[in-house]
């Protein structure tokens, strides 16, 4: 498009089309007409690609380097990285390792101390206590208002869970 | 046969377009990938530069663009044209990096003003390309990331209403509401940071 071509079109400013906005951008002159009809083209004028500092080759080269960074990055993540089976079941051990330890760590070991001694000795009627298994009996509670209900448990566990009922006990126990 | 194999080469050897090299890309050939990039680069360096005003930022998004769209190439649905595609990655990455720059930068001064350097009278001067460039970046800090966004897309990119309301996944009309209140905002900041385009305006106006 030539100079005086551009200047007639420019009597329509929003009608330009992109083969005058280009010969705006490139024309130092027709840009300086254009933003004399419209200020707002001077705008329009910045249009067009813009090579990045450096040339579009570095650029390029940046980019390739990143993705290729990543990609490492997860072909190593890849190996290190467990199967989810593998993390379900690595969770589930140590799950079952902590409720283990928490239910056989012994009682004096935690620094419980018990809010009324006199209470949870083993000296209440015999006929009151509910024996909760016939293996050995590890603790002993003995109340005159006391219910004791065993959860179920497989036969071939180890662990009893009991649960104890006592209103005579004080609440903030 | 030497010879007819040469004569058949030419095809293989003319520019792929667009959509072959994603399709390239997509089955692992990375200097395909490398030249889409070479291709496009200006195209979204551009974008970039004037979406942040910033040409430092603009070089790292539009990196973030193009690993972004390496690690998506799989997702593009080749009924759509590429650069729609890529006018929309480049825009959404863009737009974040806006408003996450914006809620660091929220104490700075936004007041400042072009500082003139030139003697030249006001009137009858050349306006430079740089000096336009620094007028649009502190007018057009007014606008939402959006309206900045719509605004580029139409008046710099030459893209159409319909196209940019593709770019964006949104309704013509909603891009040219935006695009209305962009004008109205920067014509607003135009005469107020920069009289001497406002008395052009206005004669323009009358």
């Amino acid at each position: 498009m030539r100079c005086d071509e551009f200047r007639a079109a420019c009597r329509q400013p929003d009608e330009l089309g992109s083969e005058a906005l280009a010969h705006m951008r490139a024309c130092a002159a027709c840009l300086n007409h254009a933003i004399s009809v419209d200020p707002e083209l001077m705008f329009r004028g910045l249009g067009g690609d813009i090579e990045p500092d450096g040339g579009v080759d570095a650029f390029v080269e940046g980019v390739m380097h990143e993705i290729r960074f990543r990609k490492a990055e997860r072909i190593v993540d890849a190996r290190h990285r467990f199967a989810p089976a593998q993390r379900w079941a690595i969770a589930a051990a140590a799950a079952v390792a902590v409720v283990s330890g928490a239910m056989f760590w012994p009682r004096s070991n935690r620094g419980i101390v018990p809010v009324n001694p006199v209470a949870i000795v083993a000296s209440a009627p015999a006929s009151l206590v509910v024996p909760v298994s016939s293996r050995p009996v590890v603790e002993s509670y003995g109340s005159s208002s006391a219910t004791i209900v065993e959860v179920p448990s497989e036969e071939t566990s180890d662990l009893k869970v009991v649960m104890i009922f006592d209103e005579s006990l004080p609440a903030d126990l | 046969m030497l010879a007819r194999l040469r004569l058949m080469r030419p095809d293989s050897a003319e520019p792929q377009d667009d959509r072959q090299l994603v399709e390239a890309s997509r089955a692992g050939d990375s200097a395909a990938f490398e030249e889409l990039v070479r291709r496009k680069t200006g195209k979204v360096f551009g974008l970039c530069v004037r979406i942040l005003s910033n040409r430092e930022d603009a070089k790292d998004v539009a990196q973030l663009v193009f690993v972004k769209l390496w690690e998506n190439l799989g997702k593009y649905d080749a009924s759509y044209a590429f650069d729609t595609w890529l006018y929309r990655m480049t825009s959404n990455v863009a737009i974040d990096f806006i408003r996450s720059r914006q809620s660091r930068e929220a104490t700075q001064n936004s007041n400042l003003r072009l500082v003139k350097t030139s003697d030249e009278p006001e009137q009858g001067r050349e306006f430079q390309h740089r000096e336009v460039e620094e007028v649009f970046e502190q007018v057009s800090k007014a606008l939402s990331p959006k309206q900045k966004t719509i605004f580029v897309m139409h008046a710099m990119e030459d893209l159409q209403l319909a196209e940019i309301a593709r770019v964006l996944g949104t309704k013509e009309s909603t891009v040219r509401n935006h695009l209305f209140n962009a004008r109205k905002t920067m014509q607003k900041e135009l005469r107020r940071r920069y009289p001497e385009y406002a008395s052009l305006w206005k004669e323009n106006q009358a």
